[in-house]
Order: structure tokens, then C-alpha cells, then sequence
């Protein structure tokens, strides 16, 4: 256990430098001059040649790439996040400011989400088939198909224009996430309720049930302690690829409802080339992805201890 | 008890895999029920099973292999005490011990995964679970093909020599009948969905009248030598 | 004449074949005995040169096996088809592999010693018994006259009149063929009954070989007499009066 821990976080490692390494150099690439960029949107005006190189200096950029990576990597690897090249503030603090407006709507999200998916796939898998069976399908499909900025401007117009129950921009109360988190949960919740529907149906196909239910074991113990563990692997599985599209769908409905947040901290970052900032809100969300695999990775072995042993 | 059951019959998708069928079991007894792959047997062991239990009383089923009644994401020790509670028993630990013993299993950790067990403990540990509460019947669907034979045979031994002076029949489910004319008194014959001879073992080595019985005897095994 | 001469094979850092040194004449029937994990399956992969030997050798006549090529018969008759292509084109492979054009009588005859209705090879292997899914599964082996046909565990897939049969109608083709026949089976019953020697395996290593009347009669270990007991016990072989 120890080792496939070991290897584990080996793995996460190799997965956080590849990210800061692979961004990097994307950054460096694209077309346009950065010291342009980060002089427009620090001066908001027409800059002079001078002014230019100064920007250039400053940033870090004079020295060809490997001396701007150093110059960002080293001071990272005891924890500095640097500053922002365009106002010269600390990234960290704001960094911080960022996350604490989207994690709380990232847990909301998948709350909503887990709250109609579980029930809707239980009630649709009591009888596959049935009416509820085909109604969770074709739910889930649905979800599925809506992309998160068409929801959310239609929930916008429902709940903030129409009815105007709730507010639709900014995050100055706890009721602005309401909506946000609803647009986030709906689209989880499709992919969610697939996959529990479709872990259950193959639970239910093991080949030992038939013998629990002539010992006597009854429907519901048999729902609860066999066919949930075995329904949990692959839901957990698909969970861990689905969170990809949660953080995609998360920067979407921050950029949506006007939300300060993780999204709209790299959209403003990205267009103002600010290197520091774009960098770390990368390997802060590269982090979090890592971390949730590498939490997924173990409860498998627990649930199923086989998983690490074939490894080995 | 006797167990005595009528009109079982079973219809899978038009077809009527299992023709109305009575048996009667006396209490102990041991039945081989034999025929081809295909003929009905196990249907009829099912049908058997979920009958009786339908009627409320105690009767265990073991399957042909270990993977077929064992979750391999539970612990032994779990799976006997869904077994107990399922039963409505009482948790016995001196009963357990007994049979556990008897089937040579007492070594085996509980707190393990099946897996972790080799096939032919796994295969005892569920014979031994068919065993708690002392049932009136216990079914054996081709107990020993998913073993090596050493440990087949070792296994039936143990549990011929546990059945022996107890009140549970037990019911012999093969296509092998060299392995069920070793095991049993009576022998059950099945072809096509119907129970068609029913004779003591001896009877039907030597005599058998239909089709199917003189092909399972003619085949019964590989060699016969001289004492 | 196929020979193993101080055969051994490392899995990890475990020999799973262990120092294994046997041969089997063209035309003769050698039966390797033993429970599961005794290196069976792996003797055969050995054979087939499908693992790498980590010691001795394995040779046909001086030659590397695969020049002869070999034929196997599976375990799972059904697993061993492609479960999309009718029969007869899976039987034909080992033909037009090597771009060789099929001989219609000589598949006339194979279906009729293997008791198969001429039609039988255009349905699918989900259209078939199991028993006959093995048959034809036993034609493929032979249809491009292999010298050596390598047989693991051939008859534990059917039921038990199905195996004595099956196995009556390999030592017919045997006879007409003249292939040399390596049988790998945990049924010491169909051992003793077809096979001209009997080797048994356990954790890798031969703990004998003897022709079969021979080891039936008496077997030379301890662990010999254990298997053979085992046979008796479950009936596969029986003692008359």
C-alpha cells in the first residue's frame, strides 16, 4: 500500500511539472508580443518603444525562455507565486480571493448535481425499462446536450428577468450563487445520473446475486452492501474524467453571471499575458485535479483491494 | 421431515425448459440427480430451491463455483454473517466452528477477502454457509467441477463424512455420473426437461432403461480395472 | 519426436517451470497431469515459444519448434473463435495464412470422422453446441496436418458423455493422421485412458513420468498416488469386480 501510495504521488509530481513546463512554453508561443500586452493593460493607453522594453525588463522577458522559467519556477518551489506583471501585486493573495468565490460554487455545483442524479438513477434503475427508466435517459441526454452558457442565459431570463426571484450578476450575496450553482449542478447531474444508472444496471448483472437472493438475503440488504460497492467503481472512475469538464464548465459560468472567480481571474490573466498570474491559476487548478485522481485512486483500493494488487 | 414437492416446471422464453415435475426426498437422503449439459437439471435445483424456501423452509443452494456465491468485494466474515441474519439465526460461533472444522476451513482468516482464499477453501466456505441452521435440504449444483480434483474429492469426502447421521438430504446436481454413483444411494435421470428414470444407484448402473441412462452409464468413466 | 531438455521458465522471480525434461514421439500421445498453477498452461506456452526459456532448450527433430507449426486446441470452444466470422472461415485460417488452397475432400472427411453436418461450418460459433464448437475447433487444429498438436484441457468444457466421445473421435484422427499429441489435463481419467505416457507436473517441476497402465497401476510418488486416489474417488476411474 505504502509503495502505491509512493507511486502515486509520484505520478502527481510528474503531472504538475509536465502542466507548469507544458503551459509555459504555450504562453511563450503565442502569437503577439507579451511585453505589448502587459504594457497595454497596464497603461491602458498607446506605449512608447521605451516604455516597452522597460515592461519587457521588468517581466522578465528579456532573457530568452529558460532564464523567464527559472525566474518564475525557483522562487515557486519555496512557495512565492511571484507578482502580477501587469499591476505588480503578490499573486498569491488574489489567487486565494479567487478561489474562495469558486470552490464554494464548485461544491454547490456538484451538491445540486448529486441530489437529483442519485435518486433519479435509483428510482430509473428499480425498473429498467420503465416510464421513470426512459424519463432519467432522456433527462440525462438533455442535460447532456444543453451547454452551460445557453442554460445559464435561460436561467437568467426564468428566475432573474421574468420572474426576477433572483439576482443574475456579481457574487455580493449568498442568493447570487444560487443561480451559478444551479447552471453548474444541472449539467453535473446529467453526466452523473448516466453513470450511476449504468453502474447499477451492471452491478445488478454479477453473477453472484442470484446466490445472495436464494440464501435469503433480502432486496434491500442486496442493494446496500453488494450492488452499491460494485455500482461505485465505475461511477468513481467516470467521476474523476468528468471533473475535466466541471472546471471547463466552471470558468464558463463565472465569465455567464459576471463572477469574480478562478475563470474570470485566468480569462483576464490570459489576455493581459500575465504570466505569473495565468501560471499559477493553472498548477492551482492542475492541483486540485491531481489531488481529487490521486483521492480516487486510493478510495478504488479500498473498495477494491485487487486493483492495487494487479499493479504490483 | 419428508420433503415432498409437486408441479414444478419452469418456461424461459416460449420454452419449456423444465416439464411439471414432483419429487419426494426423505430425511438424510442422498439423491444424485444426472443427465447432459442442457437437460435441466440445474433449472430443476433452482425451481427446487426457491419453492421450498417459498414455503418456508430451511434449504441451501451451492453453486458450481465459488465466483457464483461470493462477493469479491466482501470480507468471508461478512458473508457468514449476511448468511446467519438471512436465516434469522442467531449468531453461533460454536455451530460455525463445528462445521468449519468438519470442511477443514478453521485456518481461513474472515476478515479476508474470497480471493484471498484458494478456490477449493472458497468452495468449502460455501458449502459451509449452505450448512448453517442445520437445513432440512442442501443443494449441490456440480460442486466440484470449478476444483482440481484432489481437492473435489476431498471436499465431497468431507462433507459425505459431515452429512452422515444428520437429518439434511442433499441433492447431487452433475453431468458426471462416475462422481454421483460414488456419492449417493439414488439416482435421478434427466433428459430434456423431464425427471425419466428414477432408481437406486445399483439399479440403474445395472439396468438402465432409457436412453439417457444407458448413455451416462456407458460413459460413467474413463477406465474400469480389475480389482 | 518433440524433446525438453532441462525446460525452465521465470515469471517474476518465481520458476514456473522448473528444470522440465521430456519428449514425445510422432504418432504418440503424451499426457502432462497436474492441479491448477502446476505450470500446465505454461508448458504449453514454452512449447509454442510464446514465453522465453530462461534455461535448456525445447526442439522438434533438432529444429525450433515453430518450423512445424504446431496447432492448439483451447480450453473455451466457443472463446476460441472469432465470435463475428462463420466457422468455416475460421477453420480455414491456418490454410490461407500460408496461402495454401484448402483440400475439399480432405475437410469431407474430417467433418465426417468429427461427426459434423457438412453445413455446420457456415454458422456462427454462437449457432453451435459446445461440445460441437470443440470439434470443429479440433478440425482447425488439424486441417493443415500439423505434426504436433498440443491439446489444453480439450474436454473440460463439455459434459461427461460428451468428453469420452470427443476424446474417441481425436484418437481416431490421431491414428489416420499420425500427429504427435501433447495433452495438458487436470482429468487423469481421460490421461489414463488415451494417452500413452503420463507426466505429472507440480509447481513446475516433473515429479514423474511412466507409461499410463504403468502409472495407474503404480504410481511412483507420493503425489502420484494422491492424484490417482483423487481419480478413483470422484469416479473418473473405477475398479470392477
Amino acid at each position: 500500500m505504502i509503495g502505491a501510495v509512493s507511486g502515486l504521488l509520484l505520478r502527481s509530481v510528474v503531472v504538475l511539472t509536465g502542466t507548469a513546463l507544458l503551459t509555459f512554453v504555450l504562453l511563450w508561443n503565442a502569437p503577439g508580443d507579451p511585453a505589448l500586452s502587459i504594457a497595454q493593460a497596464r497603461y491602458a493607453t498607446v506605449v512608447s518603444g521605451d516604455v516597452l522594453e522597460q515592461v519587457r525588463a521588468e517581466a522578465g522577458l528579456d532573457g530568452g525562455f529558460w532564464t523567464a522559467f527559472r525566474g518564475w519556477i525557483e522562487p515557486l518551489l519555496v512557495g512565492d507565486f511571484g507578482q502580477s506583471s501587469v499591476t505588480g501585486r503578490d499573486v498569491w493573495p488574489d489567487l486565494l480571493t479567487a478561489a474562495s468565490y469558486t470552490v464554494p460554487l464548485a461544491l454547490m455545483g456538484l451538491g445540486i448535481g448529486m441530489v437529483i442524479a442519485l435518486p433519479l438513477a435509483i428510482l430509473a434503475t428499480r425498473r429498467p425499462g420503465s416510464w421513470m427508466d426512459r424519463l432519467a435517459v432522456a433527462l440525462a441526454s438533455l442535460g447532456a446536450a444543453i451547454p452551460a452558457y445557453w442554460l445559464g442565459l435561460l436561467l437568467i431570463l426564468l428566475f432573474a428577468v421574468t420572474l426576477a426571484w433572483l439576482p443574475a450578476m456579481g457574487a455580493r450575496t449568498p442568493a447570487h450563487a444560487i443561480l451559478p450553482a444551479m447552471t453548474l449542478g444541472f449539467g453535473v447531474a446529467a453526466a452523473l445520473t448516466r453513470i450511476i444508472r449504468s453502474g447499477i444496471l451492471e452491478a445488478r448483472g454479477q453473477s453472484f446475486l442470484p446466490a445472495l437472493r436464494r440464501r435469503g438475503v433480502t432486496h434491500r440488504a442486496i442493494g446496500r452492501d453488494h450492488v452499491a460497492p460494485h455500482a461505485a467503481i465505475p461511477v468513481i472512475t467516470v467521476f474523476g474524467l468528468e471533473l475535466a469538464f466541471l472546471l471547463e464548465g466552471l470558468v464558463m459560468v463565472e465569465v455567464i453571471f459576471a463572477r469574480p472567480g478562478l475563470g474570470s481571474f485566468l480569462v483576464s490573466a490570459i489576455l493581459a499575458r500575465d504570466f505569473p498570474k495565468v501560471q499559477a491559476a493553472v498548477l492551482l487548478t492542475a492541483l486540485i485535479f491531481v489531488t481529487i485522481n490521486l483521492a480516487i485512486d486510493l478510495i478504488y483500493r479500498v473498495i477494491d483491494p485487487r486493483i492495487g494488487a494487479r499493479d504490483a | 421431515m419428508t420433503i415432498n414437492i409437486t408441479d414444478l416446471s419452469a418456461i424461459r422464453s416460449g420454452r419449456t425448459i423444465l416439464h411439471p415435475t414432483s419429487l419426494t426426498l426423505a430425511p438424510g437422503e442422498r439423491v444424485g440427480l444426472v443427465g447432459a449439459s442442457g437437460s435441466g437439471k440445474s433449472t430443476l435445483g433452482h425451481a427446487l430451491v426457491d419453492a421450498l424456501r417459498a414455503q418456508g423452509r430451511m434449504v441451501a443452494h451451492v453453486p458450481q463455483s465459488p465466483d457464483e456465491a461470493l462477493d469479491p468485494l466482501r470480507s468471508m466474515g461478512f458473508h457468514w454473517r449476511e448468511a446467519e441474519r438471512a436465516l434469522g439465526a442467531s449468531p453461533d460461533p460454536a455451530e460455525r466452528d463445528a462445521i468449519f472444522a468438519a470442511l477443514r476451513i478453521d485456518g481461513g482468516d474472515l476478515r479476508k477477502r474470497p480471493w484471498n482464499w484458494s478456490r477449493g477453501m472458497q468452495q468449502r466456505f460455501v458449502i459451509a454457509m449452505a450448512l448453517i441452521g442445520k437445513p432440512l435440504l442442501i443443494v449441490l449444483d456440480e460442486p466440484t467441477s470449478a476444483l482440481d480434483p484432489v481437492v473435489a474429492a476431498n471436499t465431497m469426502e468431507l462433507l459425505d463424512t459431515y452429512l452422515s447421521n444428520r437429518r439434511t438430504a442433499c441433492l447431487l446436481i452433475t453431468h458426471d455420473l462416475g462422481l454421483a454413483a460414488r456419492r449417493v444411494e439414488r439416482l435421478m435421470v434427466m433428459d430434456g426437461g423431464r425427471i425419466v428414470e428414477d432408481t437406486p444407484t445399483v439399479r440403474l448402473l445395472d439396468a438402465p432403461r432409457t436412453q439417457a441412462a444407458r448413455a451416462l452409464c456407458a460413459h460413467r468413466n474413463w477406465l474400469a480395472l480389475p480389482c | 519426436m518433440l524433446t525438453l531438455q532441462n525446460a525452465s521458465v521465470m515469471r517474476g522471480r518465481m520458476l514456473t517451470l522448473d528444470d522440465v525434461s521430456l519428449s514425445l514421439a510422432a504418432g504418440r500421445t503424451l499426457a502432462v497431469v497436474g492441479e491448477s498453477g502446476a505450470g500446465k498452461s505454461t508448458l504449453i506456452a514454452a512449447v509454442l515459444g510464446l514465453v522465453k526459456l530462461h534455461r535448456g532448450r525445447i526442439a522438434w527433430n533438432d529444429a525450433p519448434v515453430a518450423t512445424i507449426r504446431p496447432a492448439l486446441v483451447m480450453q473455451e470452444p466457443r472463446a476460441a473463435f472469432n465470435p463475428a466470422l462463420n466457422l468455416r472461415r475460421s477453420v480455414m485460417e491456418p490454410l490461407t495464412a500460408r496461402r495454401l488452397t484448402p483440400d475439399p475432400v480432405r475437410l469431407a472427411r474430417f467433418c465426417d470422422g468429427l461427426e459434423l453436418p457438412r453445413d455446420l461450418l457456415d454458422r456462427r460459433p454462437d449457432q453451435v453446441s459446445i461440445g460441437q464448437a470443440q470439434r470443429v475447433g479440433i478440425l482447425r487444429a488439424l486441417i493443415a496436418a500439423p505434426p504436433l498438436v498440443l491439446f489444453d484441457e480439450p474436454l473440460s468444457a463439455l459434459d461427461a458423455v460428451t468428453q469420452k466421445h470427443t476424446a474417441r473421435l481425436i484418437a481416431q484422427l490421431q491414428a489416420e493422421e499420425g500427429f504427435a499429441a501433447l495433452i495438458v489435463t487436470h482429468d487423469l481419467g481421460y490421461a489414463a485412458a488415451y494417452a500413452d505416457d503420463i507426466a505429472v507436473l507440480r509447481a513446475g517441476r516433473l515429479q514423474e513420468v511412466q507409461p499410463a497402465h504403468a502409472f495407474i497401476a503404480a504410481p511412483q510418488t507420493e503425489y502420484g498416488h494422491t492424484l490417482r486416489d483423487a481419480a478413483f474417488a470422484l469416479g473418473a476411474l473405477e475398479h470392477v469386480a
